[in-house]
């Protein structure tokens, strides 16, 4: 069975170092995608939890998460969407990968998701779901942000 | 609501030969198990088993063409099926753009400080 997969890429005006910590580290996890998120550490094995809610149920979804590889500051890897109970692996999860590879001064960000499935389905649309009301300042933000660095840069 | 219909909609299109058989559909307009089992390295048994899959999901309609069914691509099945996959891909754009800002301004931060500093040779 051949597993379906998304792939994108985003330049960011950082180093890798500072996007490895980014997109690795706990405090920065919560900002970028879910509501709140546990993970104690990058480790490889190390378990943490996505968690999105509202004030009615502040853990009113929670994925949980396994760190699969970690390589500073050049690969993360991980997986989610496995029950909380079952050890991550192909086929109960989905695996995200980033690759970090310095670029420009700054770093090209790639980012692959394989493995849709039943579960990971679910939890990709309920996701969306619940970051829907957030979509229109994300959309908005990163474009003032560019057309700033447009700015700086004809000066 | 409809999520245990989604599932078994991104089943059916995850598969490469029933994708490749979309495309043939939704190219071609219609076609028959030994019309696509023509143009497809599999046999006319293994066509027409996807295409009861994809028949199951909605991706495509049956109708009758002599001893054989004649098959056409469901368009709003189809569109649903792409606007979802497109809906995950639009949620990992805003991951990516939250990063790229939360990164930039943790490296600006860091770069104001060190550039308030004499250079201290490290670099």
């Amino acid at each position: 069975m051949e597993y379906a997969s998304i792939e994108r890429e985003i330049h960011v005006q950082a180093s890798p170092e500072v996007v490895f910590e980014v997109v690795s580290q706990e405090q920065h996890l919560k900002e970028w995608w879910p509501d709140d998120a546990t993970l104690a550490s990058a480790t490889p094995g190390t378990t943490g939890e996505l968690i999105w809610g509202d004030e009615d149920d502040p853990r009113a979804h929670v994925e949980a998460m396994t760190v699969v590889e970690s390589d500073p500051p050049r690969r993360f890897v991980f997986r989610w969407t496995h029950a909380a109970d079952e050890q991550a692996a192909p086929g109960n999860s989905l695996l995200v990968t980033f690759e970090l590879t310095p670029s420009a001064g700054g770093t090209l960000l790639r980012m692959t998701e394989t493995g849709f499935r039943e579960m990971g389905w679910e939890a990709a649309v309920l996701e969306q779901a619940y970051q829907e009301h957030v979509e229109g300042w994300d959309h908005f933000i990163p474009r003032l942000g560019a057309y700033a660095d447009r700015l700086v840069s004809s000066r | 609501m409809t999520v245990a219909i989604d599932d078994d909609l991104w089943s059916a299109v995850g598969d490469p030969t029933r994708r490749r058989m979309l495309d043939l559909l939704l190219s071609g307009g219609a076609g028959t198990a030994t019309s696509l089992s023509e143009q497809l390295p599999v046999t006319r048994q293994a066509v027409a088993k996807h295409l009861g899959v994809l028949d199951r999901v909605g991706l495509v309609h049956a109708t009758p063409y002599g001893r054989e069914k004649r098959y056409e691509v469901d368009d709003e099945q189809f569109g649903r099926a792409v606007d979802q996959l497109a809906a995950v891909g639009a949620a990992w754009d805003a991951r990516l753009n939250r990063i790229k800002r939360i990164a930039e301004s943790i490296q600006r931060a860091q770069d104001s400080n060190t550039g308030n500093e004499t250079d201290n040779g490290k670099r």
